[in-house]
């Protein structure tokens, strides 16, 4: 459940098409992933999940599954 | 739209976008913070307006340079916060030394006139006040940086010019309670200091001046009566027992909004009205009853009849032969105002509040937003006097008005090379710099350690300060030298950090380099230009430097220059300090 929602933020914030976002996505390979956009989708997810995700979390969720992790652990 | 998640405007966005035919309204973001947001929001807001926006945000902390190049858009938007001119002077400004002070203060006052120079034809500018809030330390002293931002607004003040409207942040701020403004996570992390909440009311309160340069300020505002002009229904309760007096607990914030309409009305502001009832009960009112005050001298149409409201706001339009979009309807009745907000979206319409005394307040917001106020046309006429006259005293050429500006700062480069201290820094340079970097390559801090200790290659970087401050570690240039032709260098990567381009830095810095290749032994250079999504700003960086191009593969561009050749550029106000043998 979570985890769709959150392909869909990303799939907003980075205008790219949601079957796009695989599970290895990442900075890497998602073009339109930069450090504005970066801010962008720290913003949608948290109001997305309702949490705050911690500053020094913030650089570090770089990729799907560690977003994925993140919020799974604050929304518990 | 204050209601609005961030993931909501994306997705209204991306439904609206191409739905509005029309020229499209061109917007430049400049500042010197980090706005990541802003521009989802604004083009939403512009598109709920039925503007078609075209929004270009400006280069991280480079406000006077862009100010100088972004010169033919419909708007200008300018962030110039304190937060970050702070920064970068001082961590404790209370005790900057008198000198400093004031060599701050005159860089701002030399910098907010350029920019009004730079942008004195756009249509529209906004520019923010500067605000001393972040630094509230006691409520009855005055601090210094209060003192100084204080310097700050009373000289936009004195500058500005017709065309420029001053956002009152500290108003905002207030609106919104400035904790839930500013969040500083993101400022330290990636300065971006201000919040979705506060970017959305930013918006909304700066809607108003793209309305008036669009063409789409309000020209009529229609009332309905019941509930809306007055306390009660005339039809039911009677005159004795509807309240608009301005004694009564409840019937003064409806004395009020009629004081406002008899003020539109003075104010060249069509005032309708458009209620069900019969006619001559609100006939009667209108001319009979003691608190009344908006009389039908005020009025122009009355649509008092049991027709639709969406069929009597239409003939409204048509009869004063106006555009439907230039009406401001205000109803009690939720039925009424999602009726017209379906039928005809093009009307703003102001629902009467369930708290009673918001709704002057609520009426309020919407004039200042959707009508233009000016008293009369001779206001109009001074405005534009004042704007000549401030023309004329400015006719200085911009060109030479920024060179000199930019021979005041009294910058200084210091250039090393291979200086394993700066390993690091060098290679977050290559990670992150997207728009000052000619062939993008990322390299980790052991790469550039090869680099390095690689007799082949040169790892250069470049230091630069100014006499506001140390940027630091802000420039790098990777060189090797070709396997085939030994005395032919390729340059691998140049870059340079976006906060210092466009002060002329870039072209002192390749001369130096390519003098330093020159003495130890070179005698041609090769360098790619690679386009990415984000480096078109430096498409034709070598041509300027004096490179000539042999090669363009689908945009890749590949430049070459006989050292022999080679004339520096003179850039006599940038001082070199050398570290190199």
């Amino acid at each position: 459940m979570e985890n769709t929602k959150i392909k869909q933020v990303m799939s907003l914030v980075f205008e790219v098409p949601l079957e796009s976002i695989a599970d290895h996505a990442s900075s890497d390979n998602i073009e339109n992933w930069d450090s504005l956009r970066h801010l962008n989708l720290i913003l949608a997810l948290e109001e997305e999940f309702g949490v705050s995700i911690p500053d020094e979390e913030v650089g570090n969720l770089v990729n799907y599954k560690l977003i994925e992790i993140t919020i799974n652990e604050l929304v518990k | 739209m204050e209601n609005l998640k961030y993931t909501e405007i994306l997705q209204l966005n991306k439904e609206l976008v191409g739905t509005i035919k029309s020229k499209p309204y061109e917007i430049a973001v400049l500042s010197n913070v980090t706005v990541n947001s802003f521009k989802e929001v604004l083009e939403y807001s512009c598109r709920l307006n039925q503007i078609e926006p075209d929004v270009e945000l400006g280069n991280f902390d480079n406000i006077v340079q862009d100010s100088a190049v972004l010169t033919n858009k419909d708007m200008v938007i300018i962030f110039y916060d304190v937060l970050n001119i702070v920064d970068q002077v001082s961590d404790f400004f209370e005790d900057l030394e008198e000198e400093k002070y004031s060599n701050l203060k005159n860089k701002l006052f030399t910098e907010i006139e350029i920019i009004f120079e730079n942008i004195k034809n756009t249509t529209s500018v906004v520019f923010n006040s500067f605000s001393s809030a972040y630094y509230n330390y006691n409520n009855v002293q005055v601090s210094k940086i209060e003192t100084f931002v204080n310097e700050l607004n009373i000289y936009l003040e004195q500058k500005k010019s017709s065309n420029v409207s001053i956002v009152n942040i500290d108003k905002l701020f207030t609106n919104i309670g400035f904790k839930q403004s500013i969040d500083y996570r993101f400022y330290h992390s990636s300065k971006a200091p201000y919040t979705f909440a506060f970017l959305k009311n930013y918006v909304a309160s700066i809607e108003t001046v793209f309305l008036r340069n669009t063409g789409k300020l309000k020209k009529a505002i229609i009332f309905d009566c019941d509930n809306t002009l007055w306390k009660g229904v005339i039809g039911e309760d009677g005159m004795e027992d509807i309240d608009m007096s301005p004694a009564s607990k409840s019937g003064k914030f409806y004395h009020l909004v009629q004081r406002i309409a008899v003020f539109l009305s003075k104010r060249g502001v069509i005032v309708c009205l458009c209620s069900k009832n019969n006619e001559q009960d609100v006939l009667d009112v209108l001319r009979h009853h003691k608190d009344m005050i908006l009389k039908e001298d005020h009025i122009v149409i009355k649509k008092v009849n049991w027709i639709d409201k969406a069929s009597n706001l239409r003939a409204i339009a048509s009869e004063l032969n106006i555009g439907i979009d230039s009406l401001v309807f205000v109803d009690d009745s939720n039925f009424e105002i999602n009726l017209i907000k379906e039928q005809i979206p093009e009307i703003a319409t102001i629902q009467v509040p369930t708290s009673i005394s918001d709704y002057p307040d609520l009426i309020l917001k919407n004039v200042y937003k959707y009508f233009n106020l000016v008293l009369n046309s001779d206001d109009a006429k001074k405005t534009e006097m004042y704007k000549q006259q401030f023309d004329r005293e400015k006719s200085k050429n911009a060109f030479s008005y920024i060179e000199d500006y930019l021979a005041s700062l009294e910058i200084e480069l210091t250039v090393v090379a291979n200086d394993k201290a700066h390993m690091p820094r060098i290679a977050q340079l290559t990670q992150k710099t997207n728009q000052f970097n000619l062939t993008t390559f990322r390299y980790s801090e052991s790469q550039i350690d090869h680099f390095m200790t690689d007799k082949k290659h040169e790892v250069y970087a470049m230091f630069v300060k100014d006499k506001f401050g140390d940027n630091g570690l802000t420039g790098v240039c990777i060189v090797k030298e070709d396997e085939i032709d030994s005395k032919n260098v390729i340059i691998d990567t140049l870059l340079m950090s976006c906060r210092i381009i466009g002060r002329n830095i870039e072209f002192v810095y390749v001369c130096h380099i390519i003098k330093d290749l020159a003495n130890k032994g070179y005698q041609k250079i090769t360098a790619d230009y690679i386009p990415s999504k984000k480096n078109a700003q430096v498409e034709d960086f070598y041509n300027k430097v004096g490179f000539s191009i042999i090669e363009n593969i689908d945009g890749v561009k590949r430049y070459k220059l006989n050292i022999a050749d080679f004339e520096p550029k003179k850039v006599d106000y940038i001082k070199i300090n050398t570290e190199l043998d």
